[in-house]
């Protein structure tokens, strides 16, 4: 028997705890999203989408974790990976002179 | 701990950075003549004298130069009217100059790094110099009394903002016993060479990390996932190992570094939850008692890995964000003053010390007793805000005229590259 | 035994992560300019998900796949600075003043 199938309390188990977890870092993500359309500059939106990112890879963790999928680990990576060169590069090509890094 | 300081660690940069001529001269009068002599670099202002001063660090260390002697040949009289200004103007670069050339021998990994001494002068100030055989005078006269016998020059370098004396001053110099040489570094439009030197050090690095990342993903008991992990470590190493490293590890030096950065994560992770604490309290206040301002403080730390680590350190620990690394200056953006405050202080800058250059490296005074900070915005603001972008650097061009020396670089107050040394002192 | 305290630490770390990345949310939405965004931008959220991340760790167990994890609280304590300062780095080079107190633009 995993960790995830120990019960929390009233029935329910460390896994159902960690859905209604990543339930909440999806709602926190949603908020962003403001930023993100709102704006009002380039860099806020990027910003945004950045944090964002950043909460996904959580998501992607815990949901692998209370799942029993250890390959969503793989992807979180990947997507960390991802959203890591995404901020690089628009950060880099949204300044004039690319004097980024 | 500190008995195994990497070689450059010891030579306590800042306490002995500036010796005496006198002493220096010594140290060379025992020297047998066959041992390489000191080498000579004339200084201004220039947008390359940063990877000037670097090049000429990493190649005394590796030839084993006695010193290393940064010159300022004077464009002025003593006794002039302004004479005094423009003094503590050389004063100031020469300074600065010393810290960069301090904080590249530290990180060199010759073994002669630490013997090298940087020794620093103002030259001529008691005559007027015209023309390029008065300076080729007044450095061959200084070279013999040094026992130098090399003058690298800052291909940008042009006393008295005099544009064509480069190449009458390399043919005078020629004339002369000096060896000349123009160092090999890039225009302002790339910033640093990019790509370094292959090393079989830096590729056998490179080549186990990439092995040991692709295993600890796959299993390592397993042959195919060994034969596809040497495969692409060996793509990975071949493609990238002149450009993802900048030096070669080294014996006593990398390991020790691994483990005092161990020591220092922890401490990290104690003021980043501390500071957060804070920061949460500050956010979640229904008044939002903010207070940003941007600050610039000099630091005193190699390039490379030590300044990234200081950078991301400063920006990990809340209230502080790291905006933009200028050669030794960074900009600061600061949420509220006590962080700010906190940063002048200077404990993490110590903390990079210690883990790049050991403990006794680590003693040095806080930015703030250094005079190295400024404020650039706000009530208490010291200096003006440096963006330049965004009006081609007319701002870099006021303060420059406002601080009198104006001669150095009415080129370059435009091109705001990452080598422009003219963010002033104060 | 050990599993009951392990399974409370979990939901510790869990409710940790979830407060720093509340208060990372707010930061961005509440802060005035990208600059004080990027601040929690770069470390409420990091700290937040280092928080989540060492949860998921635990959860997983460190023989198997928490090992993956480890690696990511890593990699993200390393990149998410590096990336807020791009960002940061990038609104300064395109002008953009830092907010100070008494200016309107919000």
């Amino acid at each position: 028997m995993s960790l995830v199938d120990a019960s929390l309390a009233a029935g329910y188990t460390l896994g159902d705890f960690l859905l209604v977890a990543a339930a909440g870092f999806a709602v926190l993500a949603v908020g962003m999203l403001y930023r993100a359309v709102v704006g009002p500059t380039m860099q806020d939106r990027v910003l945004a989408v950045n944090v964002l990112g950043t909460n996904t890879v959580v998501i992607l963790a815990i949901l692998g974790a209370a799942l029993g999928e250890p390959t969503f680990l793989d992807i979180a990576l990947v997507y960390a990976l991802l959203n890591f060169l995404m901020a690089i590069a628009i950060s880099k090509f949204t300044v004039e002179r690319g004097g980024v890094l | 701990m500190a008995d195994t300081d990497p070689p450059g660690g010891g030579a306590g940069p800042d306490a002995d950075a500036t010796v005496d001529p006198d002493e220096a001269s010594e140290g060379d009068a025992s020297t047998e003549s066959a041992a390489p002599g000191a080498v000579i670099v004339p200084v201004e202002p220039t947008s390359t004298l940063r990877s000037t001063v670097a090049h000429v660090a990493e190649t005394a260390a590796a030839d084993g130069a006695p010193a290393i002697h940064l010159v300022e040949i004077a464009s002025w009289r003593n006794g002039d009217p302004e004479s005094d200004e423009r003094a503590a103007a050389a004063e100031r670069v020469l300074e600065r100059v010393t810290a960069w050339a301090t904080a590249d021998l530290d990180d060199s990994e010759a073994p002669g790094a630490a013997d090298v001494e940087v020794v620093t002068t103002v030259l001529g100030a008691d005559d007027y110099l015209f023309g390029a055989d008065d300076y080729v005078r007044v450095l061959a006269e200084y070279a013999e009394a040094n026992g130098a016998d090399r003058v690298v020059l800052d291909p940008e370098y042009t006393p008295v903002g005099n544009t064509t004396l480069l190449q009458p001053l390399e043919f005078a110099l020629s004339n002369t016993p000096l060896s000349v040489e123009t160092a090999p570094v890039d225009r302002p439009t790339r910033r640093e060479r990019f790509r370094t030197e292959a090393t079989t050090g830096r590729f056998v690095a490179l080549f186990g990390l990439s092995l040991a990342f692709y295993l600890l993903l796959g299993d390592p008991t397993y042959w195919f996932d060994v034969v596809t992990g040497v495969a692409s470590a060996a793509v990975v190493s071949i493609t990238l190992s002149r450009v993802s490293l900048d030096s070669n590890p080294a014996f006593p030096r990398t390991p020790m570094r691994i483990v005092r950065g161990l020591v220092y994560v922890p401490v990290l992770l104690f003021e980043i939850v501390k500071a957060n604490l804070v920061v949460a309290r500050v956010i979640l206040d229904p008044r939002l008692p903010i207070e940003p301002t941007m600050n610039r403080m000099r630091v005193i730390v190699g390039r490379g890995l030590p300044l990234m680590t200081l950078a991301n350190s400063i920006t990990l620990t809340p209230g502080t964000l790291t905006v933009r690394a200028r050669d030794s200056d960074l900009y600061v953006h600061s949420l509220v003053p006590w962080a700010r405050e906190g940063l002048f202080d200077g404990s993490l800058e110590r903390w990079t010390r210690f883990v790049y250059y050991g403990r006794r490296s680590a003693r040095l005074p806080t930015p703030r007793e250094r005079d190295d900070v400024a404020i650039l915005q706000g009530a208490d603001a010291t200096e003006e805000l440096p963006i330049a972008a965004a009006d081609g650097g007319a701002i870099d061009g006021e303060r420059d005229a406002a601080d009198d020396d104006s001669a150095v670089d009415a080129g370059d107050a435009s091109d705001e590259g990452e080598n422009d040394p003219e963010v002033t002192d104060r | 035994m050990t599993e009951t305290a392990r399974v409370w630490l979990v939901v510790a770390l869990t409710l940790l992560g979830l407060f720093f990345s509340f208060v990372s949310m707010v930061g961005v939405l509440r802060l005035p300019d990208v600059y004080s965004r990027a601040h929690t931008a770069s470390q409420a959220d990091t700290l937040g998900a280092g928080f989540g991340l060492a949860a998921v760790a635990l959860t997983v167990g460190l023989a198997g796949a928490g090992f993956k994890s480890v690696l990511l609280l890593f990699f993200i304590f390393v990149t998410n600075p590096t990336a807020a300062h791009a960002i940061a780095r990038a609104a300064f080079e395109e002008g953009i003043v830092p907010w100070i107190e008494g200016d309107d633009r919000r």
